[in-house]
């Protein structure tokens, strides 16, 4: 591996031809300035356009859809909600995460690669049909609430659909891989031996876990979070097939404008909104979490 | 390293075999449920039958929808198979060193940005230069769109971690710059291309969002089509649907492992 690193001693000394190698970003850069870069900015040309009742929108400009967003409280309800949501799903997929990526980045048995599939089979349903799985486990006469009342530890159904914990459930269950695979990779990455160490030195094991490890897998911790975060809160389908009406979220609320009312303008500023406000919340967690990265080795 | 079992490690296998179970749960109870032999996607199932899967072979708007999706699949596969791979060879080898960042943050932009906005992006995009929704020009390219990371960055990291004394020794050997791209680098980076372009196949088979916004009227996809039935029939077909995609998806990952091995993927 290190004879790659440092040059070889006879490298290429006569020269080859250059071709000209820019084409090969040309395609790619076309697909991405063209078809994402561009109608990113349409969103924001039309979210200042104005309102129009015979047309999609009339012929011209106002900031009228930001302001009355702004001082709408029916807006700020779902935004808080949706990002209530987003931290829970956030913080309950770290927690069960964790151990599973540790069990994963440990295993030597020969059924690892089972594992594996277990751990990426959310991706491999279909997003409708995970939805659907999820209403028929936790409807009211459901799997989950026949399994409770059978142990006897409810009386009555607990009420998981039209509310925002089927939707946290099922973003958890769906999101669990996108916080496993980058840690399991940050896991094996560390060296066995700083943990060892750190246990001979006489270090009990909780405490090797919580000074050593978990400190060493903070990047693969603040990945994940920010990733999983990221996708809960902009999720559509799950909330809108199990949130109903009280576990409505931004990206419904922004849908139901553009399909169901045909308001265009307005729900392209209401995304946009949605979008201004994810993103300063990634750049304050990155500069709150920034110091405790810097202390890491 | 050896060390006693202790409490500890015994409620710990018992947390994660519970995580476990809960990231099962659905594709089991799918996969159950369409064997049932009652008329009602519901537990405790009435019977054991195959007849869902026979309802299944027969009907056509499963059938139409599920070769639309396959279509929108193969071509966003092979179009991102060709530049995504041409793109990661560029951005990892012949990028300046400036622009080298930028231009990967850039190329998976796709992934980074929820794919709703992504779709109302494309929606107003394809209205204002007038194609709307015809032709299915609009769905397909954001199909292409969405799944373009999952090449580049399959691709991107087995070069990152090919080691290139051996193209090196080509060179030296006489190879022109061609002879050693195409017997040197391309064979040790298609495991990445393969991987890549399956990921983007079965990625784009399972898009809703930008499917529900840019789908060209009469034609839907295979996602769309289950959330339509399932709106007015609760009926086992869907399971059905499920199951068969769910053995294909299984079938893909299967071959990934033999071929190239689960944990050689990157996201």
């Amino acid at each position: 591996m290190s004879a790659a690193a440092s040059p070889a001693p006879n490298a290429v000394t006569a020269a080859p031809r250059r071709m000209p190698v820019w084409w090969m970003i040309l395609p790619a850069l076309t697909l991405l300035t063209g078809f994402l870069l561009l109608p990113y900015a349409s969103i924001v040309v039309m979210s200042f356009r104005e309102a129009s009742t015979s047309a999609v929108y009339g012929p011209g400009l106002t900031l009228g859809h930001y302001t009355e967003i702004v001082t709408d409280s029916f807006v700020w309800g779902i935004v808080w909600r949706t990002l209530r949501t987003g931290l829970i799903v956030t913080v309950v997929t770290l927690l069960l995460g964790y151990p599973v990526a540790y069990h994963l980045a440990r295993s030597r048995s020969r059924w690892t690669s089972l594992l594996y599939i277990c751990v990426i089979s959310p991706l491999l349903v279909g997003l409708v049909v995970r939805t659907f799985a999820w209403l028929i486990i936790l409807s009211n006469s459901g799997l989950a609430n026949t399994a409770l009342k059978w142990a006897g530890l409810i009386g009555r159904p607990i009420i998981f659909l039209n509310s925002s914990l089927g939707v946290t459930i099922a973003l958890v269950h769906v999101f669990l891989p996108f916080v496993i695979l980058p840690l399991l990779g940050n896991l094996q990455a560390i060296n066995p031996e700083v943990a060892m160490a750190a246990r001979s030195l006489g270090a009990s094991r909780a405490r090797t876990f919580f000074k050593v490890t978990l400190p060493l897998s903070m990047p693969g911790i603040q990945a994940g979070a920010i990733l999983v975060f990221v996708l809960s809160i902009s999720a559509y389908v799950t909330p809108a097939m199990l949130g109903g009406s009280q576990g409505r979220t931004m990206a419904v609320l922004v849908v139901q404008y553009l399909v169901d009312n045909f308001r265009w303008p307005a729900g392209a500023a209401l995304a946009i909104f949605m979008a201004a406000i994810t993103v300063s919340i990634i750049a304050l967690y990155l500069r709150l979490t920034a110091r405790a990265m810097r202390r890491l080795p | 390293m050896t060390m006693r079992k202790t409490l500890w490690d015994h409620v710990f296998t018992v947390i994660v075999t519970l995580i476990y179970i809960f990231l099962m749960a659905p594709i089991l109870l799918v996969v159950l449920l369409s064997f049932s032999g009652g008329e009602f996607l519901a537990l405790p199932m009435q019977g054991v039958s195959l007849r869902w899967f026979g309802a299944l072979f027969t009907n056509s708007r499963f059938y139409d929808a599920a070769a639309y999706s396959f279509g929108l699949a193969l071509v966003s596969a092979l179009v991102n198979g060709v530049i995504g791979t041409l793109a990661a060879i560029y951005a990892v080898r012949f990028a300046p060193a400036r622009f080298a960042n930028s231009l990967r943050v850039l190329m998976s932009a796709p992934l980074m940005v929820p794919e709703i906005l992504t779709a109302i992006a494309l929606l107003f995009f394809f209205f204002e230069i007038g194609i709307g929704n015809r032709w299915s020009v609009a769905i397909q390219i954001g199909h292409i769109l969405v799944t373009f990371p999952y090449v580049f960055l399959n691709v991107a990291s087995a070069l990152f971690n090919f080691d290139r004394s051996q193209e090196e020794a080509a060179r030296s050997l006489g190879a022109d710059g061609w002879l050693t791209f195409r017997r040197i680098t391309l064979p040790s980076i298609k495991p990445g291309v393969i991987t890549g372009c399956l990921f983007a196949f079965v990625i784009s088979f399972d898009i809703f969002n930008i499917s529900l916004l840019l789908k060209s009227v009469g034609s839907n996809t295979l996602p769309l089509e289950l959330f339509d039935y399932l709106r007015f029939n609760f009926d086992p077909t869907a399971a059905a649907v499920a199951t068969v995609s769910i053995v294909i998806s299984f079938a893909a990952v299967l071959i990934v492992d033999r071929t190239v091995g689960l944990r050689s993927l990157r996201f």
